[in-house]
C-alpha cells in the first residue's frame, strides 16, 4: 500500500484488507510519508519522504532482479522483457536517448527492433536494460533519496518480493499518493512493473489498484468527460492528427490487438450522436466533432481564463475553487469569465468566487447562473466503482423545492440552446440541429438514455447484447462500446442484478451489476494460469484448461475457443504487441521509470543531473508560473495535502452535512512535534502556512504521527495539510489548494499536490 | 441462552467513526457545536446527543508510535449500579443484556445513576435541572428484532462484534491465546464492577487508553449492599430518605406541569 | 416498471440480524422473566423506527469503492440508512461519510421534541439549494430566478460566445468545427448517464475544454 491511506478514505475497502489477513495470514506493508490510519493498522510501516516513490519501487524491482525473486516464467510469457530494443537506446544522466532541444523526446530510438530472446540475455533486451537500469537504486542509494531506514526498506523489500513465487500473489494499492506528482505516470509504472515482474496481474488477490477517489470518477472517465477522450477511450480527435476520418481511422487503429475494432465503436457514437445524418458518404459527421488545438486540460482551460479565450465555464458538480491547483490564481483567472454555469446541491465556492475573502465583487463582471441538482438519491442512474462494476442507484425521495436532476438539466439545456438555433439561426448550427436527442419530450427518460450508451441496431431498436455486435457500416449505434451490456435488457438490465452468489469463492459475483468490459471482474487474467493453461495456485483458479477445453470462474480476456498455447503471448488484448510493457515506448517521460525530485524540493537530485522531470508541465508566463526553487531558504519545509474520512474532497457537500461537521470542524495543519518545539508551537496555536503561491492561517495539529526525516544527512521536516474546507458552508476554513502548484505531470497533467515547499510561522 | 453483548477488539478499529455517526442516525440525535481539537476526538465528551464516542490516543514508545482509537459508550454492567441507584425504576436490565433507561415517564431526572456509574457514560443535558437521562440502550428496539446494534452493523473490519457473551468472552480468551504477543492478556469487562456486556481486547495496556481500571472487581451493587447490610441505620434510612427526594421532587414535577 | 426496487423487512432483517431463529428466540423468551414484566409494564415492544418505512437501495455517493446503501424513507421524508446487508461489498457495514449520506436530503432537528415515536425529528437540510440563484454582473447578492428564465438566458450566452468563437477551420485549413471559449467542468459524483448527456451535448456545440476531476 503506497500513496494510499484506505483505513481513512476508503474504510470498507479495509474491510476486506483485514479479511485477508484474519484468514489468509497475509502481510500488510504501508509506505507513507506520515503515520496514517493506514500505517497504524500495518504489519509492516516504512515512512518515506514526498515525492520519492518511483526511487522506493524501482528499489523494490532491483532487489528482485539482484536476488532472482522476480516470477521468471511469467515474465517471459505474458511481458515484453525478452524484446530486443533499438541498439541507439540509451539512458545517460537521468535523459534517455533522443531529448531534443524543444524539451520533448523523439522516441525512435526506444522501439523494438522486432527481435525476442526468450532467455532474457541479449544486453539489448528489455530484461537487460531494466536490469541495468535499476541496479542503480541499491538500498543504500533508496534510503538515502527516501529517507526510509535502510533495515526497515530491506524488510519490506524482502517481504514483497517473496510474493514472486508463483503460488504466492501480492496486491498493490496506490492512490492519489502516488499519481498527483510531476512524475505521477512514472510512479504508477514503478508500481506495475513491480506487479509485473513478481508476476501478480491478472489473478484474483492481485493487481494494480487505484483507490478511486470519487463514487463515479471510474465512469466519468469511461463516458468521455476529458478533454482528450471521447467516451470508451477513443481519443478525441486532434486538428493535427486527425484532421479526416480516413487520418483517425488509420493512425487509432493498430493492426493487431483489440483496438483493430476502433472503427466500429467511433462509428456506433456517430450514429448515437448523429442518427440519420451519419452515413458512410458523410463519414458519419466525423467532421461535426470537434478537433483538439492544443493541451485543454484544467489548469490550461485556467489560464485559457486569463488570456481572454475561455469566456463561459460550466462548472458542474465540481468545486474547482477549493479542488484545482493554485487556487488563488484559479479564482483570479475566473474573474475574466463572461458567464458561469454552477449546478450543485450547496452554494459552492466556486458558485460563490465573486465573494470569496478578498474579493470585491463590485470589480467582477462574470455573471452567475447557479443551478439546484438533486443528490445522489434523489434520482436514479448509474455508477461505476474502483472494481469497474455498474452498479443503478433507485430514488428514495424528491428533490427539495425547485431542485433537478442533472440528467433533468441537461436534457432542458440542450433542448434550449436547440431552440435558439432553430429559431435565430447562428454559426454552422448543423452538429446541434442535427444531433440525435430524443429522450423524451417533456421529461429525460434516464432508461432512454442508458439504452442509447448500451447501444441498439439501428434497424429494430433492439439493444445490442455486448460490443462484439458492433459494427462500422452504420447498423449499429452506441454511445459508450465499453458499457454495451449493461443495459442490453430493458426488462431486467444486468446493472440493475441483485443477485450476490459467489459459486467460485474468488469474490467474481457475475450476477451483481455489471462490470465493464462484457461483465470480466478481473482484467488480463488469461495471466492467472501458466502458459499450458495450469492455474498458478489451486485455490484461486480463475481458469483451467482440461485438455480439451477451459473450465471459467470468470469472463475470459482472451479467445477462449482457443487451446492454451495459441493465446499465451496475448494476454494482454488491448495491447498491438498482447504483452505487458516492461518497457513502454509511448510513455512520454521515458520508457522505465527514473527518479526526478518535484518540481520544488528541498534537495537536489541523487541520481543525475536532471532535478526534476525535463519533460514536467510548468505553465510559464502565466499566473501560475508560481515555483519555488529546488532547496529553497525561503520554503524550507515539505508539504504534502491528505483527505480525512469525515470529509469529502473540497467539503462542497460533506461541510454542509451537520453529522459530518461535529466530527471534523475546523481546518487545521499537523507538523510534528522537533518543529513545534523549533516554531514554538503547541496544538491549537495559528499559524501562517506559505508557499510561493500564497498563505493562509490555520490552526496547527502538533502530532506524534508526522515526524522529520532524514535525507541526504539532513533532518526534513513536513507540512501535512487538509484540503477539504473554503470560506463556504457550515464549516469554514482556509483552502488547501491556496498552496499546491500547478505544475503536471507530463502524460496526463495532474498537478502536484503531493510534494512541493512551504514555510511556516506563527502567528 | 445467555446475554448478548458486544466485543471490542481495539487492534481492528480503524478509527473511521462510523460507529459514532450510526449512532445518532439511528437513534435521531441532533449534531452537536463542536470544534478544532488536537486528537482529532469530536466531540470532546460523551454528551446529551452523543452517546458513543470514539477516543482517539496516540502512544509512544521510544521511536515507535502507535495509534489506536477505542470506541466508548454504556458497557451495559451485569448488576448495573445504575440500575440501583435509581429509586424509581427508571432503569432495567433487560434478559438481552442491554441496560435500558426504559421508563422516562417517571425519572425525576435526580442524577443519581449519573453520579454512580464509575466510567461517566450516562448522559444527562447539564443546561436543565431536572434533565432525563441518555445513555447508550444497545438499540434495544433493534436487539428485541433480532438486528444488531447499528454501531456493530456498521463496523466496517468487524471491530465490533456481537453475539452471546459467553461466546464472545470465549473467541476474546482465544484471540489472546493465539496472539499472545499481540494481546495484553486482559479482557476488560469480564470482571470490571461484576462483569459487563461489552468486552474489550487491546494490544495496548487499557490504562493507556483511557480506560479506568482501577474498578472493583465485583459488582457494586453486592459491594454496596455487603457495606450497607453492616450499618442498618443506613439500609433503612437511605429508601426513607430518597422517597423523601422522590415525592419532593414529583411534586416539584407536577407543579410544573400543571402550570403549563 | 423502472419503478424503486423495494426489499422486503424479512429479506432485510434475515440478511443483518440474526437470522431468522434468533428472531424468534428473542421473541419468545419476551414475557418469560419477572424482569421482562416490567418492560411489558410499558409496552409489549419498544417501539419501531421503521414501522411503515419504504427501503430503497442507492449506492454511496462518496468514495470509488461503490458500497450499497438503504435508504429509509417514510411519507416522503427520509429517516435514516443503513449499509445493505446483501451487498458483496461493503455487506451491510458503512463509514461516516456513508452513515451521514442522510444529511444531504434530510438532518435530525435540533429541538428534539417529538409528539409520538412515529415522528421522526427530521426536516430538510436548510443549506439545499432549492431554487435557481442568478447573480448579475457586479452585483453583491444572488437573486432568485425561475427555471424558465435560466435555461433560456443560458442558451443565450453559450449562443452568443459560441457564435463569436466558432471556428470552422484552423490555420491550416483543416476543418475543426471548434469554440475555444467554452468550458465544461464535469462531475465524478454524478450518474453516468447524466456525464454523458453534459459531454456529448458539450461536444455538440463545438467545445473543446471537457475535463473532470480525476486529472487532478
Amino acid at each position: 500500500m503506497i500513496g494510499a491511506n484506505p483505513a481513512s478514505n476508503h474504510p470498507i475497502a479495509f474491510r476486506w484488507i483485514t479479511k485477508g489477513r484474519e484468514q489468509k495470514g497475509s502481510k500488510l506493508i504501508v509506505a507513507d510519508p506520515w503515520f496514517t490510519q493506514s500505517a497504524a493498522m500495518a504489519d509492516l510501516y516504512v515512512p518515506l519522504r514526498p515525492g520519492t516513490d518511483t526511487a522506493f519501487l524501482n528499489g523494490i524491482m532491483n532487489y528482485a532482479i539482484q536476488n532472482n525473486l522476480f516470477h521468471r516464467e511469467y515474465v517471459v510469457a505474458y511481458t515484453n522483457a525478452s524484446y530486443i530494443v533499438h541498439p541507439d537506446f540509451k539512458i545517460e544522466d537521468g535523459l534517455f536517448s533522443g531529448f531534443l532541444e524543444s524539451g520533448k523526446y523523439d522516441t525512435s530510438t526506444w522501439q523494438y527492433t522486432g527481435e525476442k530472446d526468450p532467455t532474457l540475455q541479449h544486453p539489448n533486451c528489455v530484461f537487460q536494460i531494466l536490469k541495468r537500469h535499476l541496479s542503480r537504486y541499491d538500498i543504500k542509494t533508496v534510503s538515502e533519496i527516501t529517507g526510509a531506514p535502510a533495515d526497515v526498506y530491506e524488510e519490506v523489500c524482502k517481504l514483497y518480493c517473496s510474493t514472486g513465487k508463483p503460488d504466492r500473489v501480492g496486491n498493490a494499492i496506490y492512490c492519489m499518493g502516488l499519481t498527483q506528482h510531476t512524475h505521477g505516470t512514472q510512479n504508477v509504472r514503478a508500481l506495475a512493473m513491480l506487479q509485473l515482474l513478481l508476476g501478480n496481474v491478472g489473478l484474483p488477490g492481485g493487481g494494480v489498484n487505484a483507490e478511486r477517489g470519487e463514487s463515479n470518477v471510474q465512469g466519468a472517465c469511461d463516458i468521455g468527460v476529458l478533454f482528450h477522450v471521447l467516451p470508451g477511450y477513443n481519443p478525441v480527435p486532434s486538428a493535427k492528427a486527425h484532421p479526416t476520418w480516413a487520418a483517425y481511422r488509420e493512425k487509432t487503429t493498430p493492426s493487431t490487438g483489440y483496438w483493430v475494432n476502433r472503427p466500429k465503436f467511433l462509428v456506433s457514437m456517430l450514429k448515437a450522436w448523429y442518427g440519420e445524418h451519419a452515413t458512410g458518404e458523410n463519414d458519419f459527421c466525423y467532421d461535426f466533432l470537434p478537433k483538439t488545438a492544443a493541451d485543454h486540460s484544467h489548469v490550461s482551460t485556467f489560464q485559457d481564463m486569463t488570456k481572454g479565450v475561455v469566456k463561459g465555464m460550466f462548472a458542474w458538480g465540481q468545486n474547482p475553487v477549493v479542488g484545482g491547483p493554485s487556487a488563488v490564481q484559479a479564482r483570479e483567472a475566473m474573474k475574466n469569465l463572461e458567464w458561469l454555469v454552477c449546478v450543485d446541491l450547496f452554494e459552492t465556492e466556486t458558485a460563490a468566487f465573486w465573494k470569496a475573502p478578498g474579493a470585491d465583487p463590485a470589480k467582477i463582471a462574470t455573471e452567475v447562473f447557479l443551478l439546484p441538482a438533486a443528490c445522489s438519491y434523489e434520482k436514479e442512474g448509474s455508477i461505476t466503482n474502483s472494481g469497474r462494476w455498474i452498479q443503478w442507484r433507485w430514488q428514495a425521495v424528491e428533490p427539495p423545492g425547485e431542485a433537478r436532476s442533472d440528467l433533468w438539466i441537461a436534457d432542458r439545456l440542450f433542448k434550449a440552446i436547440r431552440k435558439e438555433y432553430q429559431e435565430n439561426g447562428g454559426v454552422f448550427p448543423d452538429p446541434i440541429l442535427k444531433m440525435k436527442w430524443d429522450y423524451g419530450e417533456a421529461e429525460c427518460d434516464v432508461v432512454k438514455v442508458a439504452l442509447e450508451i448500451n447501444g441498439y441496431e439501428v434497424a429494430t431498436g433492439a439493444p445490442v447484447q455486448s460490443f462484439t455486435k458492433l459494427a462500422d457500416d452504420g447498423s449499429t449505434a452506441c454511445g459508450d462500446w465499453l458499457y454495451s451490456g449493461y443495459y442490453n435488457d430493458v426488462h431486467n438490465p444486468p446493472c440493475k442484478r441483485r443477485d450476490n452468489v459467489d459459486p467460485s469463492g474468488l469474490a467474481c459475483f457475475h450476477r451483481w451489476a455489471f462490470s465493464w468490459p462484457a461483465n470480466r471482474r478481473i482484467l488480463y487474467n488469461r495471466c492467472s494460469v501458466d502458459p499450458s493453461g495450469r492455474p498458478w495456485h489451486p485455490e484461486r483458479a480463475l481458469f483451467r484448461w482440461n485438455g480439451t477445453g477451459w473450465v471459467k470462474n470468470d469472463v475470459p480476456d482472451f479467445n477462449a475457443k482457443l487451446p492454451p498455447v495459441e493465446t499465451a503471448d496475448k494476454a494482454f488484448i488491448m495491447l498491438p504487441e498482447g504483452q505487458a510493457r516492461l518497457f513502454a515506448p509511448g510513455v512520454k517521460d521515458g520508457p522505465v521509470p527514473e527518479h526526478y525530485e518535484p518540481v520544488e524540493s528541498p534537495v537536489g537530485n541523487r541520481m543525475s543531473g536532471q532535478q526534476h522531470n525535463p519533460l514536467a508541465v510548468l505553465w510559464k508566463g502565466s499566473i501560475f508560473d508560481k515555483y519555488a526553487p529546488a532547496e529553497s531558504a525561503d520554503f524550507p519545509y515539505v508539504a504534502t495535502t491528505f483527505r480525512l474520512p469525515e470529509h469529502y474532497q473540497t467539503g462542497g457537500v460533506t461541510r454542509n452535512q451537520p453529522y459530518l461537521v461535529e466530527l471534523a470542524p475546523e481546518m487545521f495543519v499537523m507538523i510534528s512535534k522537533t518543529l513545534a518545539e523549533k516554531l514554538g508551537l503547541k496544538s491549537g496555536d495559528w499559524v501562517r502556512v506559505a508557499t510561493a503561491r500564497s498563505e493562509f492561517k490555520a490552526k496547527v495539529a502538533v502530532s506524534s504521527l508526522v515526524r522529520p526525516l532524514t535525507v541526504q544527512g539532513r533532518k526534513i521536516e513536513m507540512v501535512c495539510i487538509p484540503w477539504h474546507w473554503g470560506f463556504q458552508g457550515l464549516a469554514t476554513g482556509a483552502i488547501g489548494n491556496d498552496l499546491t502548484p500547478a505544475a503536471g505531470d507530463p502524460n496526463t497533467r495532474i498537478p502536484e499536490y503531493k510534494a512541493f515547499l512551504c514555510n511556516v510561522h506563527k502567528v | 441462552m445467555g446475554q448478548y453483548g458486544v466485543l471490542v477488539d481495539i487492534t481492528k478499529c480503524i478509527g473511521c467513526r462510523g460507529c459514532q455517526v450510526a449512532c445518532k442516525n439511528w437513534n435521531d440525535l441532533p449534531a452537536t457545536k463542536t470544534t478544532f481539537t488536537a486528537s482529532r476526538t469530536n466531540p470532546p465528551q460523551m454528551n446529551f446527543n452523543n452517546v458513543t464516542l470514539v477516543n482517539f490516543h496516540t502512544i509512544e514508545k521510544g521511536d515507535k508510535v502507535q495509534w489506536r482509537a477505542v470506541k466508548m459508550q454504556c458497557f451495559h454492567c451485569l448488576e448495573p449500579i445504575c440500575f440501583e441507584a435509581c429509586f424509581v425504576h427508571a432503569y432495567k436490565k433487560t434478559p438481552e443484556g442491554a441496560v435500558v433507561y426504559f421508563n422516562p415517564e417517571i425519572c425525576t431526572g435526580c442524577r443519581y445513576c449519573q453520579l454512580a456509574c464509575p466510567f461517566l457514560n450516562i448522559q444527562l443535558k447539564w443546561d436543565e435541572v431536572f434533565s432525563r437521562v441518555r445513555k447508550c440502550d444497545m438499540c434495544y428496539d433493534r436487539l428485541v428484532r433480532g438486528l444488531k446494534p447499528a454501531c456493530v452493523a456498521t463496523c466496517p473490519t468487524g471491530a465490533l462484534k456481537f453475539g452471546e457473551r459467553d461466546a464472545l468472552l470465549k473467541e476474546a480468551r482465544e484471540r489472546i491465546a493465539k496472539n499472545p504477543d499481540k494481546y495484553v492478556d486482559h479482557i476488560f469487562g469480564e470482571k470490571e464492577v461484576g462483569g459487563t456486556s461489552w468486552l474489550y481486547i487491546s494490544d495496548v495496556p487499557f490504562e493507556e487508553l483511557g480506560f479506568r481500571t482501577d474498578v472493583m472487581h465485583e459488582s457494586i451493587p453486592k459491594y454496596t449492599w455487603k457495606y450497607i447490610s453492616k450499618a442498618p441505620i443506613l439500609a433503612v434510612g437511605l429508601p426513607i430518605l430518597f422517597a423523601a427526594f422522590y415525592v419532593y421532587t414529583k411534586r416539584r414535577a407536577e407543579n410544573e406541569d400543571g402550570g403549563h | 416498471m423502472f419503478s424503486m426496487k423495494k426489499l422486503s423487512r424479512r429479506d432485510f432483517l434475515k440478511s443483518v440480524g440474526l437470522g431468522a431463529a434468533g428472531l424468534t428466540a428473542l421473541d419468545a423468551f419476551g414475557g418469560r422473566s419477572a424482569e421482562a414484566l416490567l418492560l411489558k409494564k410499558r409496552t409489549e415492544m419498544p417501539p419501531w423506527k421503521l414501522q411503515y418505512a419504504e427501503e430503497t437501495p442507492t449506492i454511496c455517493c462518496y468514495c470509488g469503492v461503490g458500497c450499497g446503501i438503504i435508504i429509509h424513507t417514510r411519507d416522503g421524508k427520509v429517516i435514516g440508512c443503513q449499509g445493505d446487508p446483501d451487498h458483496p461489498i461493503n455487506q451491510g457495514a458503512l463509514c461516516p461519510k456513508g452513515q451521514a449520506i442522510t444529511d444531504v436530503s434530510f438532518v435530525v432537528a435540533e429541538n428534539e421534541r417529538r409528539h409520538s415515536m412515529y415522528e421522526r425529528p427530521r426536516v430538510r437540510n436548510p443549506r439545499r439549494l432549492t431554487k435557481v440563484l442568478y447573480r448579475a454582473p457586479f452585483a453583491t447578492e444572488w437573486e432568485e430566478k425561475s427555471w424558465d428564465w435560466a435555461l433560456s438566458e443560458i442558451a443565450k450566452r453559450v449562443k452568443a460566445t459560441r457564435d463569436a468563437t466558432f471556428e470552422r477551420t484552423d490555420a491550416d485549413g483543416v476543418t475543426v468545427n471548434r469554440t475555444q471559449a467554452i468550458s465544461l467542468l464535469g462531475s465524478a459524483t454524478v450518474n453516468t448517464e447524466e456525464n454523458y448527456l453534459m459531454q456529448k451535448m458539450m461536444r455538440g456545440i463545438g467545445a473543446v475544454h471537457i475535463d473532470h476531476c480525476a486529472r487532478l
